[in-house]
């Protein structure tokens, strides 16, 4: 198998193969875990459109220069077969990467990932393994308008057989590409599109034992359950309301099916309080069933009822003045956080 | 339609592929019967006219090549070496179903023996078996896949982008279509338009025929040739015209709202089991002998299902993963 040092082309910061980078974008991270997962499984193969040229986001930019076209495949655009033809190399016993761009993209392929990539363990009695990974750019990019920005979190993470993942940082997003690519069945990455171009901390570190959640900043009086790039929000309204005192402790569900249980319920009940934000509507959406978890976990020791901040239930506008009033703001959490401490035991 | 010389089968062979036809249509037969005992559950789809495809096609493959078949797989199951205590045992929701009794008639899977799975979804079969094929050609094997898949299964779009990515990529894959004149009760003509699917796939430069489907020597030979092009990195697609016997699942007639009575009689005349006979002069006691066997295997298959414990509750939430 081929490990040549990456061609001059790639992109500095997704540096396949170099001296580990101090920092890296979220899209050079996953970049980077593909390349070192790839180098010690010669099985992986990329599947998806425009993945040589690492087109829209960089995630794979290099890596055919690495691997080669055999292992980097782009794909015509048909989403549908090229997600059956993820679930049937993995099921023949490979490790496809199916990468959907955007995730309007992906409902093509919703009938293979959810009909059989999900169901053929079960419906097999447990024979069949289909170590798929697929990854899918979520959220808004800013005015790219109602097809090419959607969160599909809630309905993914629901579907028994799927473990969908939600990373938040670009060390979490190499996690839990890395982790994803040694699992025995389908793994979700949902990206946040937002997310691509941030930049953070990364460690090219061994494969994580699990993916699970992770405290973004600990703290006392309230937590705010969250994901992905609820993070990001999460931690700005933190930042302001911590002027007037109050402690915030965020906490970022890295991944959504399987969630842990256990994780928002030491968080909860250690402060009693819980703002849950997400980025699609509250009704029927994430933020609904973090609400429900915490509850249900915390119930006799909540000094305030739960509150849930979701986007609103609308397709995303085009037009930038509309499309800001659709997501969450840190400004909104930072008010959720204020109703919420204003109640009294 | 082609008509390929007739390949000379030896006796032996031809009375393998008559054993295995009459086990596929005594084990239907009992898969009806227990459903209409309420021991098969939900639904039932046989094909009982229709083994000579699964037969010929699977008959000519290795061990080690794969099959993906359809709701209407219980054919391909046998002949692709399920054991049919196993495969009955499914049916009966049971313990010892080659699924554990989660997957039923229609989700019927044997790994092991290369079967990779029946899915319910008319054609979604089609691609999961490309990609098998590409796994095949990425590991370096030059096994092949099946899809089978029925006349309902080429007016989706999967089969179009399938048939694209095998001839891109060249994949070892082949991909039987068993035209059997009806999606339920929709007549071929009704749903769909052009010189059919054969056609279809040469637009691809994908090699395709039609063959007759009734005729298991016919079906054994394309197959050869088909699976030889394939090995080779040349994907295939075969048109086999057959017809299903009985109605389209469980209690359906088999004739009245969509086709008439004549029409059954008609093709069950060139019931696949009576064609291979006469063309390999097998002979009455010989067809006998083999139909005795099958029905035996049969009625112990039934017996043993009929004996498999029935899953208790803790198999519910087990083998969602791993």
């Amino acid at each position: 198998m081929t490990t040549t040092t990456p061609a001059a082309a790639t992109a500095p910061d997704a540096a396949p193969g170099a001296a580990q980078p101090a920092t890296a974008t979220f899209a050079a991270a996953l970049c980077a875990a593909q390349h070192d997962a790839m180098r010690l499984d010669e099985t992986i193969v990329l599947l998806g459109q425009d993945v040589r040229a690492g087109f829209p986001f960089g995630a794979t930019k290099g890596l055919v220069d690495v691997f080669g076209p055999d292992r980097v495949v782009n794909t015509p655009i048909s989403e549908a077969a090229t997600m059956g033809c993820g679930v049937g190399a993995a099921l023949g016993g490979i490790r496809p990467v199916v990468e959907v761009d955007f995730a309007g993209f992906l409902l093509l392929g919703l009938d293979q990932l959810v009909n059989n990539g999900a169901k053929l363990r079960y419906m097999s009695g447990g024979q069949a393994s289909v170590p798929l990974v697929v990854r899918v750019g979520q959220g808004p990019l800013g005015s790219f308008a109602a097809q090419h920005s959607q969160t599909q979190h809630a309905y993914l993470a629901g579907i028994p057989g799927l473990t969908v993942l939600a990373p938040a940082t670009a060390q979490q997003a190499y996690d839990a590409m890395r982790w994803a690519l040694v699992q025995d069945d389908p793994v979700v990455l949902l990206e946040d599109m937002r997310l691509y171009r941030r930049g953070g901390p990364l460690t090219r570190g061994p494969v994580p034992g699990s993916v699970t959640s992770t405290v973004h900043r600990p703290g006392t009086d309230l937590t705010i359950l969250t994901f992905g790039h609820g993070v990001v929000t999460a931690l700005q309204a933190a930042q302001e309301v911590a002027a007037r005192g109050i402690d915030v402790e965020v906490l970022g569900l890295d991944s959504l099916n399987p969630l842990d249980v256990a994780g928002v319920a030491r968080s909860v009940r250690r402060t009693g309080r819980v703002l849950c934000l997400a980025d699609d509507p509250p009704l029927f959406g994430t933020a609904a069933t973090l609400s429900l978890v915490a509850t249900t976990e915390a119930h006799d020791v909540l000094r305030a009822p739960v509150l849930s901040l979701g986007g609103r239930a609308v397709p995303t506008p085009y037009t930038p003045g509309l499309e800001a009033l659709v997501y969450p703001t840190p400004g909104a959490a930072a008010e959720a956080i204020t109703t919420l401490m204003k109640w009294t035991d | 339609m082609t008509t390929p010389t007739r390949p000379a089968v030896d006796r032996r062979t031809a009375a393998a592929m008559y054993g295995t036809m009459a086990l596929i249509r005594r084990f239907e037969q009992a898969a009806y019967r227990g459903y209409e005992q309420g021991e098969v559950h939900g639904t039932v789809h046989v094909g009982i006219g229709q083994e000579a495809v699964a037969v010929g096609m699977i008959g000519a493959l290795r061990e080690t090549d794969s099959v993906l078949s359809h709701h209407r797989g219980h054919a391909h199951a046998l002949a692709k070496g399920v054991p049919p205590e196993r495969l009955m045992a499914e049916l009966y929701g049971r313990s010892d179903g080659v699924s554990r009794g989660k997957g039923g008639s229609m989700h019927a899977t044997d790994l092991r023996r290369g079967f990779l799975g029946t899915m319910a979804i008319v054609g979604s079969s089609i691609p999961v078996a490309t990609g098998v094929a590409l796994a095949n050609k990425v590991r370096g094997r030059d096994d092949v896949c099946v899809a089978f898949f029925g006349d309902g299964a080429v007016n989706q779009g999967v089969l179009y982008e399938s048939l694209n990515l095998a001839a891109l990529w060249r994949l070892p894959v082949i991909f039987v279509c068993e035209n059997n004149s009806y999606a339920i009760t929709t007549a071929v003509g009704d749903a769909t338009a052009g010189p059919g699917v054969a056609a279809r796939a040469e637009a691809f430069g994908v090699q395709a025929e039609t063959i007759d489907g009734q005729d298991v020597l016919a079906v054994r030979e394309a197959a050869e040739r088909m699976i030889e092009g394939a090995r080779a990195g040349r994907p295939a697609l075969v048109e086999c015209l057959t017809y299903r016997f009985m109605g389209h699942s469980r209690g359906d007639p088999a004739h009245g709202v969509y086709r008439d009575k004549e029409e059954v009689e008609l093709w069950q005349r060139r019931d696949p089991l009576r064609v291979l006979a006469e063309h390999a002069g097998l002979g009455d006691d010989l067809a006998a002998e083999l139909t005795a066997e099958a029905r035996e295997r049969v009625r112990a298959a039934v017996e043993f299902a009929g004996r498999s414990p029935v899953p208790g509750p803790a198999a519910l939430m087990e083998d969602i993963v791993k």
